[in-house]
Protein backbone atom coordinates (compact mmCIF):
# COMPACT_ATOMS: atom_id res chain seq x y z
CA UNK A 1 0.00 0.00 0.00
CA UNK A 2 1.57 3.13 -1.17
CA UNK A 3 0.51 6.83 1.21
CA UNK A 4 2.03 10.02 0.64
CA UNK A 5 3.13 10.68 4.09
CA UNK A 6 2.38 9.79 7.64
CA UNK A 7 -0.84 12.56 7.62
CA UNK A 8 -2.16 10.51 5.09
CA UNK A 9 -3.05 7.87 7.77
CA UNK A 10 -5.63 10.53 8.89
CA UNK A 11 -7.86 9.17 5.92
CA UNK A 12 -7.24 5.50 7.13
CA UNK A 13 -9.67 3.60 10.19
CA UNK A 14 -9.19 0.55 11.36
CA UNK A 15 -13.24 -1.18 12.64
CA UNK A 16 -13.12 -1.55 16.45
CA UNK A 17 -15.50 -4.78 16.16
CA UNK A 18 -13.50 -6.36 13.51
CA UNK A 19 -9.79 -4.79 12.49
CA UNK A 20 -10.49 -4.50 8.93
CA UNK A 21 -9.21 -1.35 7.50
CA UNK A 22 -10.74 0.73 4.98
CA UNK A 23 -10.49 4.32 3.90
CA UNK A 24 -12.57 7.25 5.07
CA UNK A 25 -15.08 8.76 2.77
CA UNK A 26 -17.70 11.79 2.62
CA UNK A 27 -20.73 11.12 3.62
CA UNK A 28 -24.27 13.16 3.64
CA UNK A 29 -24.70 15.15 6.98
CA UNK A 30 -26.65 13.06 9.35
CA UNK A 31 -25.66 9.59 7.92
CA UNK A 32 -23.17 6.90 9.14
CA UNK A 33 -20.10 4.98 7.50
CA UNK A 34 -19.90 0.84 8.11
CA UNK A 35 -17.56 -1.97 8.03
CA UNK A 36 -18.37 -3.45 4.83
CA UNK A 37 -16.98 -6.70 6.76
CA UNK A 38 -18.63 -6.75 9.98
CA UNK A 39 -21.84 -3.92 9.73
CA UNK A 40 -20.10 -2.16 12.94
CA UNK A 41 -20.71 1.78 12.68
CA UNK A 42 -17.26 3.16 11.86
CA UNK A 43 -18.28 7.18 12.70
CA UNK A 44 -21.00 9.13 11.45
CA UNK A 45 -21.19 12.89 9.99
CA UNK A 46 -23.34 15.08 12.09
CA UNK A 47 -22.66 19.18 11.32
CA UNK A 48 -24.58 19.59 14.80
CA UNK A 49 -22.76 17.17 16.83
CA UNK A 50 -21.18 20.36 19.17
CA UNK A 51 -24.80 21.64 19.81
CA UNK A 52 -25.71 18.18 20.92
CA UNK A 53 -23.19 17.80 22.47
CA UNK A 54 -23.27 20.43 24.75
CA UNK A 55 -27.44 20.83 25.11
CA UNK A 56 -26.95 16.76 26.03
CA UNK A 57 -24.11 17.48 28.29
CA UNK A 58 -26.05 20.53 30.24
CA UNK A 59 -29.41 18.04 30.42
CA UNK A 60 -27.72 15.06 31.82
CA UNK A 61 -25.74 16.89 34.55
CA UNK A 62 -29.30 18.28 35.51
CA UNK A 63 -31.23 14.67 35.70
CA UNK A 64 -27.95 13.43 37.36
CA UNK A 65 -27.85 15.89 40.37
CA UNK A 66 -31.68 15.19 40.69
CA UNK A 67 -31.11 11.25 40.37
CA UNK A 68 -28.63 11.81 43.80
CA UNK A 69 -30.74 14.37 45.36
CA UNK A 70 -33.63 12.90 45.58
CA UNK A 71 -34.76 9.39 46.89
CA UNK A 72 -34.32 6.17 44.10
CA UNK A 73 -37.63 4.46 45.28
CA UNK A 74 -39.32 3.82 48.85
CA UNK A 75 -40.69 0.66 50.21
CA UNK A 76 -43.11 0.14 53.10
CA UNK A 77 -42.42 -3.03 54.70
CA UNK A 78 -44.46 -4.10 58.03
CA UNK A 79 -45.43 -0.29 58.29
CA UNK A 80 -41.89 0.59 58.17
CA UNK A 81 -40.92 3.40 55.63
CA UNK A 82 -37.67 3.03 53.64
CA UNK A 83 -35.86 5.33 50.66
CA UNK A 84 -32.65 4.93 49.03
CA UNK A 85 -30.70 7.70 47.09
CA UNK A 86 -27.75 6.48 45.31
CA UNK A 87 -25.28 8.39 47.77
CA UNK A 88 -27.21 6.34 50.82
CA UNK A 89 -26.62 2.98 48.78
CA UNK A 90 -23.00 3.31 48.59
CA UNK A 91 -22.73 4.91 51.86
CA UNK A 92 -24.92 2.14 53.31
CA UNK A 93 -21.81 -0.19 52.01
CA UNK A 94 -19.01 1.47 53.79
CA UNK A 95 -21.65 1.67 57.29
CA UNK A 96 -21.52 -2.24 56.92
CA UNK A 97 -17.68 -2.62 56.12
CA UNK A 98 -17.59 -3.68 52.79
CA UNK A 99 -14.82 -1.10 51.51
CA UNK A 100 -13.69 -2.52 48.14
CA UNK A 101 -17.41 -2.65 46.52
CA UNK A 102 -17.98 0.41 48.15
CA UNK A 103 -15.21 2.23 46.76
CA UNK A 104 -15.88 -0.17 43.32
CA UNK A 105 -19.82 1.03 43.07
CA UNK A 106 -18.97 5.17 44.48
CA UNK A 107 -16.57 5.06 41.25
CA UNK A 108 -18.77 3.33 38.45
CA UNK A 109 -21.84 4.92 39.52
CA UNK A 110 -21.32 8.47 41.31
CA UNK A 111 -17.71 9.10 39.75
CA UNK A 112 -17.37 8.35 36.69
CA UNK A 113 -20.35 9.34 34.96
CA UNK A 114 -20.62 13.04 36.49
CA UNK A 115 -16.54 12.84 35.24
CA UNK A 116 -17.58 11.82 31.77
CA UNK A 117 -20.48 14.48 31.49
CA UNK A 118 -18.51 17.80 32.87
CA UNK A 119 -15.47 16.62 30.67
CA UNK A 120 -17.99 16.13 27.42
CA UNK A 121 -19.58 19.91 29.10
CA UNK A 122 -15.81 21.04 28.68
CA UNK A 123 -14.99 19.93 26.13
CA UNK A 124 -18.09 20.55 23.49
CA UNK A 125 -17.63 24.40 24.74
CA UNK A 126 -14.26 24.55 24.06
CA UNK A 127 -14.64 23.06 20.08
CA UNK A 128 -17.41 25.64 20.48
CA UNK A 129 -15.10 28.64 20.76
CA UNK A 130 -12.62 27.05 18.99
CA UNK A 131 -9.80 26.86 21.42
CA UNK A 132 -7.79 24.49 23.78
CA UNK A 133 -5.75 22.55 21.35
CA UNK A 134 -3.72 21.01 23.87
CA UNK A 135 -6.06 20.66 26.51
CA UNK A 136 -8.62 19.33 24.57
CA UNK A 137 -6.57 16.36 23.48
CA UNK A 138 -5.79 15.76 26.94
CA UNK A 139 -9.55 15.53 27.97
CA UNK A 140 -10.25 13.26 24.99
CA UNK A 141 -7.32 10.89 26.12
CA UNK A 142 -8.97 10.66 29.49
CA UNK A 143 -12.39 10.41 28.29
CA UNK A 144 -11.41 7.34 26.35
CA UNK A 145 -10.41 5.87 29.47
CA UNK A 146 -12.72 6.54 31.76
CA UNK A 147 -15.92 5.57 29.34
CA UNK A 148 -15.79 1.63 29.62
CA UNK A 149 -16.01 2.08 33.06
CA UNK A 150 -19.58 4.33 33.41
CA UNK A 151 -22.03 1.50 34.61
CA UNK A 152 -25.22 3.93 34.99
CA UNK A 153 -27.28 1.91 32.45
CA UNK A 154 -26.52 -1.60 34.26
CA UNK A 155 -27.43 0.34 37.84
CA UNK A 156 -30.78 1.03 36.73
CA UNK A 157 -31.32 -2.63 35.48
CA UNK A 158 -30.45 -3.94 39.16
CA UNK A 159 -32.73 -1.32 40.51
CA UNK A 160 -35.90 -3.33 38.33
CA UNK A 161 -33.81 -6.58 39.25
CA UNK A 162 -33.76 -6.00 42.46
CA UNK A 163 -37.69 -4.03 42.96
CA UNK A 164 -39.15 -7.77 41.07
CA UNK A 165 -37.58 -9.80 44.41
CA UNK A 166 -39.29 -7.73 46.54
CA UNK A 167 -42.45 -7.90 45.24
CA UNK A 168 -44.80 -9.30 47.82
CA UNK A 169 -42.59 -8.49 50.51
CA UNK A 170 -43.56 -4.71 50.16
CA UNK A 171 -44.90 -2.08 48.76
CA UNK A 172 -43.06 -0.39 46.47
CA UNK A 173 -42.92 3.31 45.38
CA UNK A 174 -40.78 5.13 42.59
CA UNK A 175 -39.12 7.69 43.79
CA UNK A 176 -38.27 11.06 41.78
CA UNK A 177 -34.84 9.82 40.97
CA UNK A 178 -35.85 6.64 39.29
CA UNK A 179 -37.59 8.90 36.70
CA UNK A 180 -34.37 10.98 36.42
CA UNK A 181 -32.10 8.27 35.83
CA UNK A 182 -33.84 6.55 33.17
CA UNK A 183 -33.85 10.22 31.42
CA UNK A 184 -30.15 10.16 32.32
CA UNK A 185 -29.13 6.90 31.14
CA UNK A 186 -31.27 7.69 27.63
CA UNK A 187 -28.96 10.79 27.40
CA UNK A 188 -25.62 8.86 28.62
CA UNK A 189 -26.69 5.99 26.01
CA UNK A 190 -27.34 9.02 23.42
CA UNK A 191 -24.02 11.52 24.10
CA UNK A 192 -21.48 8.57 25.11
CA UNK A 193 -21.93 5.34 24.03
CA UNK A 194 -23.35 6.19 20.49
CA UNK A 195 -20.88 9.25 19.42
CA UNK A 196 -17.27 7.10 18.84
CA UNK A 197 -14.37 9.54 20.34
CA UNK A 198 -12.75 9.28 17.49
CA UNK A 199 -15.64 11.24 15.68
CA UNK A 200 -14.77 13.92 18.61
CA UNK A 201 -11.08 13.54 17.45
CA UNK A 202 -12.08 14.60 13.69
CA UNK A 203 -14.15 16.78 14.86
CA UNK A 204 -11.21 18.91 16.79
CA UNK A 205 -8.79 18.48 14.26
CA UNK A 206 -11.21 20.26 11.79
CA UNK A 207 -12.02 23.07 13.87
CA UNK A 208 -9.14 23.75 15.97
CA UNK A 209 -6.13 22.72 13.98
CA UNK A 210 -7.26 23.63 10.55
CA UNK A 211 -9.69 26.13 11.94
CA UNK A 212 -12.50 25.07 8.85
CA UNK A 213 -15.79 27.10 9.74
CA UNK A 214 -18.49 25.38 10.24
CA UNK B 1 5.70 8.90 -1.62
CA UNK B 2 5.88 5.80 1.24
CA UNK B 3 5.56 2.35 0.69
CA UNK B 4 3.91 0.79 3.70
CA UNK B 5 2.51 -3.11 4.72
CA UNK B 6 -0.77 -3.16 5.02
CA UNK B 7 -0.33 -5.32 8.48
CA UNK B 8 1.99 -2.69 9.60
CA UNK B 9 -1.09 -0.18 10.06
CA UNK B 10 -2.38 -0.45 14.21
CA UNK B 11 -4.79 1.33 16.01
CA UNK B 12 -4.12 3.77 19.10
CA UNK B 13 -5.88 1.46 21.99
CA UNK B 14 -6.74 4.73 23.19
CA UNK B 15 -7.73 7.12 20.55
CA UNK B 16 -8.17 4.72 17.68
CA UNK B 17 -6.31 6.37 15.01
CA UNK B 18 -4.27 4.26 12.71
CA UNK B 19 -0.57 4.12 13.30
CA UNK B 20 2.39 2.78 11.49
CA UNK B 21 3.73 -0.30 13.17
CA UNK B 22 7.76 0.70 14.01
CA UNK B 23 8.83 -1.60 16.47
CA UNK B 24 8.92 -2.34 20.13
CA UNK B 25 7.74 0.79 21.30
CA UNK B 26 5.50 3.06 19.26
CA UNK B 27 4.05 6.32 20.43
CA UNK B 28 0.40 7.43 18.69
CA UNK B 29 0.76 10.53 16.04
CA UNK B 30 -2.62 12.09 17.12
CA UNK B 31 -2.67 11.06 21.04
CA UNK B 32 0.68 10.20 22.30
CA UNK B 33 -0.21 6.94 24.04
CA UNK B 34 2.20 4.79 24.35
CA UNK B 35 1.37 1.67 22.30
CA UNK B 36 3.25 -1.23 23.66
CA UNK B 37 4.31 -3.89 21.61
CA UNK B 38 6.46 -5.76 23.40
CA UNK B 39 7.87 -9.57 21.62
CA UNK B 40 8.07 -11.08 25.01
CA UNK B 41 5.99 -9.84 27.57
CA UNK B 42 2.95 -9.05 25.52
CA UNK B 43 0.43 -11.17 27.09
CA UNK B 44 1.56 -10.97 30.75
CA UNK B 45 -0.07 -8.27 32.40
CA UNK B 46 -3.85 -9.94 30.94
CA UNK B 47 -3.13 -13.28 32.46
CA UNK B 48 -2.07 -11.63 36.07
CA UNK B 49 -5.35 -10.23 35.48
CA UNK B 50 -7.34 -13.20 34.49
CA UNK B 51 -5.87 -15.37 37.51
CA UNK B 52 -6.69 -13.15 39.74
CA UNK B 53 -10.19 -12.77 38.75
CA UNK B 54 -10.42 -16.36 38.58
CA UNK B 55 -8.75 -17.08 42.00
CA UNK B 56 -11.46 -14.28 43.51
CA UNK B 57 -14.25 -16.38 41.27
CA UNK B 58 -14.11 -18.72 43.89
CA UNK B 59 -14.87 -17.46 47.15
CA UNK B 60 -17.71 -15.63 45.04
CA UNK B 61 -19.38 -18.96 44.78
CA UNK B 62 -18.85 -20.36 47.64
CA UNK B 63 -19.73 -17.65 50.02
CA UNK B 64 -23.05 -16.67 51.03
CA UNK B 65 -23.33 -13.84 48.51
CA UNK B 66 -26.69 -12.17 50.71
CA UNK B 67 -27.74 -13.01 54.20
CA UNK B 68 -31.14 -12.22 55.32
CA UNK B 69 -31.98 -11.61 58.53
CA UNK B 70 -35.57 -12.54 59.66
CA UNK B 71 -36.45 -12.32 63.50
CA UNK B 72 -32.99 -13.60 65.02
CA UNK B 73 -32.08 -16.14 62.26
CA UNK B 74 -29.70 -15.67 59.44
CA UNK B 75 -29.62 -17.00 56.39
CA UNK B 76 -27.15 -16.67 54.22
CA UNK B 77 -27.57 -17.73 50.14
CA UNK B 78 -25.10 -18.15 47.64
CA UNK B 79 -25.21 -17.44 43.90
CA UNK B 80 -25.98 -20.47 42.68
CA UNK B 81 -28.69 -20.59 45.92
CA UNK B 82 -30.20 -17.64 44.84
CA UNK B 83 -30.66 -18.65 41.38
CA UNK B 84 -32.46 -21.50 42.32
CA UNK B 85 -34.59 -19.94 45.21
CA UNK B 86 -35.43 -17.38 43.00
CA UNK B 87 -36.66 -20.39 39.80
CA UNK B 88 -38.60 -22.38 42.71
CA UNK B 89 -40.83 -19.14 43.40
CA UNK B 90 -41.21 -18.96 40.33
CA UNK B 91 -39.18 -15.79 39.42
CA UNK B 92 -38.47 -17.06 35.89
CA UNK B 93 -37.01 -14.10 34.21
CA UNK B 94 -34.77 -12.78 37.09
CA UNK B 95 -33.90 -16.14 38.00
CA UNK B 96 -32.67 -16.59 34.30
CA UNK B 97 -31.21 -12.76 34.24
CA UNK B 98 -29.13 -13.13 37.57
CA UNK B 99 -28.05 -16.86 36.61
CA UNK B 100 -26.80 -15.15 33.25
CA UNK B 101 -25.49 -11.87 34.86
CA UNK B 102 -23.18 -13.92 37.93
CA UNK B 103 -23.10 -17.68 35.98
CA UNK B 104 -22.73 -17.22 32.34
CA UNK B 105 -21.08 -14.00 31.54
CA UNK B 106 -18.13 -14.36 34.01
CA UNK B 107 -17.52 -18.06 32.69
CA UNK B 108 -17.80 -17.35 28.90
CA UNK B 109 -15.46 -14.36 29.35
CA UNK B 110 -12.99 -16.76 31.42
CA UNK B 111 -13.73 -18.99 28.50
CA UNK B 112 -13.26 -16.58 25.58
CA UNK B 113 -10.13 -14.57 27.52
CA UNK B 114 -8.13 -17.90 28.42
CA UNK B 115 -8.49 -19.01 24.22
CA UNK B 116 -7.12 -15.90 22.98
CA UNK B 117 -4.74 -15.44 25.09
CA UNK B 118 -3.46 -19.28 24.38
CA UNK B 119 -4.20 -18.28 20.85
CA UNK B 120 -2.05 -15.78 20.43
CA UNK B 121 0.67 -17.75 21.57
CA UNK B 122 0.48 -21.11 20.30
CA UNK B 123 -0.94 -22.11 16.59
CA UNK B 124 -4.64 -22.74 18.24
CA UNK B 125 -7.35 -22.81 16.22
CA UNK B 126 -5.97 -21.54 13.66
CA UNK B 127 -7.34 -23.70 10.80
CA UNK B 128 -10.58 -23.31 12.19
CA UNK B 129 -13.01 -20.31 11.20
CA UNK B 130 -13.37 -18.28 14.69
CA UNK B 131 -13.74 -14.72 14.07
CA UNK B 132 -11.00 -13.58 17.21
CA UNK B 133 -12.06 -10.01 16.77
CA UNK B 134 -15.68 -10.61 17.28
CA UNK B 135 -15.00 -12.65 20.20
CA UNK B 136 -12.89 -10.23 22.00
CA UNK B 137 -15.11 -7.48 21.01
CA UNK B 138 -17.97 -9.24 22.58
CA UNK B 139 -16.32 -9.79 25.69
CA UNK B 140 -15.75 -6.15 25.99
CA UNK B 141 -19.62 -5.51 25.38
CA UNK B 142 -20.96 -8.06 27.66
CA UNK B 143 -18.25 -8.07 30.50
CA UNK B 144 -19.51 -5.34 32.45
CA UNK B 145 -23.40 -6.23 32.78
CA UNK B 146 -22.04 -9.36 35.10
CA UNK B 147 -21.72 -6.24 38.07
CA UNK B 148 -25.38 -6.37 38.29
CA UNK B 149 -25.46 -8.75 41.29
CA UNK B 150 -23.43 -6.76 43.22
CA UNK B 151 -25.46 -3.59 42.50
CA UNK B 152 -28.65 -5.47 43.54
CA UNK B 153 -27.14 -6.47 46.49
CA UNK B 154 -26.03 -2.83 47.19
CA UNK B 155 -29.63 -1.74 46.90
CA UNK B 156 -31.15 -4.60 49.10
CA UNK B 157 -28.88 -4.20 51.74
CA UNK B 158 -29.17 -0.02 51.68
CA UNK B 159 -33.12 -0.32 51.27
CA UNK B 160 -34.32 -3.27 53.96
CA UNK B 161 -32.50 -2.73 57.26
CA UNK B 162 -34.91 -3.06 59.69
CA UNK B 163 -34.74 -4.15 63.17
CA UNK B 164 -36.84 -7.48 63.01
CA UNK B 165 -35.72 -7.69 59.35
CA UNK B 166 -32.30 -6.47 57.18
CA UNK B 167 -30.09 -7.73 54.47
CA UNK B 168 -26.43 -7.53 54.38
CA UNK B 169 -24.32 -7.69 51.61
CA UNK B 170 -21.88 -11.26 52.22
CA UNK B 171 -18.19 -11.75 52.03
CA UNK B 172 -19.25 -13.15 47.84
CA UNK B 173 -19.73 -9.51 47.42
CA UNK B 174 -16.50 -8.19 47.54
CA UNK B 175 -15.03 -11.47 45.89
CA UNK B 176 -17.64 -11.09 43.32
CA UNK B 177 -16.67 -7.81 42.64
CA UNK B 178 -13.27 -8.20 42.86
CA UNK B 179 -13.20 -11.16 40.06
CA UNK B 180 -15.42 -9.20 37.53
CA UNK B 181 -12.95 -5.54 38.35
CA UNK B 182 -9.74 -7.77 37.43
CA UNK B 183 -12.07 -9.43 33.98
CA UNK B 184 -12.66 -6.37 32.73
CA UNK B 185 -8.78 -5.03 33.13
CA UNK B 186 -7.40 -8.36 31.78
CA UNK B 187 -9.74 -7.83 28.94
CA UNK B 188 -8.28 -4.05 28.60
CA UNK B 189 -4.85 -4.99 28.92
CA UNK B 190 -5.18 -7.28 26.11
CA UNK B 191 -2.97 -6.39 22.96
CA UNK B 192 -5.71 -6.86 20.16
CA UNK B 193 -2.81 -6.39 17.45
CA UNK B 194 -1.74 -10.17 18.70
CA UNK B 195 -4.77 -11.25 16.67
CA UNK B 196 -4.06 -10.22 13.55
CA UNK B 197 -0.22 -11.49 14.11
CA UNK B 198 -1.30 -14.79 14.36
CA UNK B 199 -4.07 -15.16 11.89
Amino acid sequence: MKLENEAALENLIICHQCSTLHFKTKIKDGSKACCSECGGILYRYDTKLIEHGLALSITGLIFFALANFFPLVQIEILGHTQFITIPKTIFSLFDNGFYIVGLICAFLILIFPLMIFVINLVLFSMLKLRRGEQWTKDLLILLAHITPWSMTDIFLVSILVALVKLIGYAQIHMGVAFWSLIVFVMIDLYIVKRVHLSEIWMLRKRIIIEGEKV
Amino acid sequence: MIEIDENKLIACPVCSAVNIDKGKKNTCRRCGSAIYHHRNFSTEKSWAFLITAMIAYIPANLYPMLITNTFGTQDGSTILGGVVFLWEHGSYPIAMVIFFASIMIPLVKFMILLYLLISVKYPLGKDKKVDKHKLYYMTEVIGPWSMIDVFVVAILAALIHLSNISIVAGTAATAFAISVFFTLLAAHAFDETLIKENR
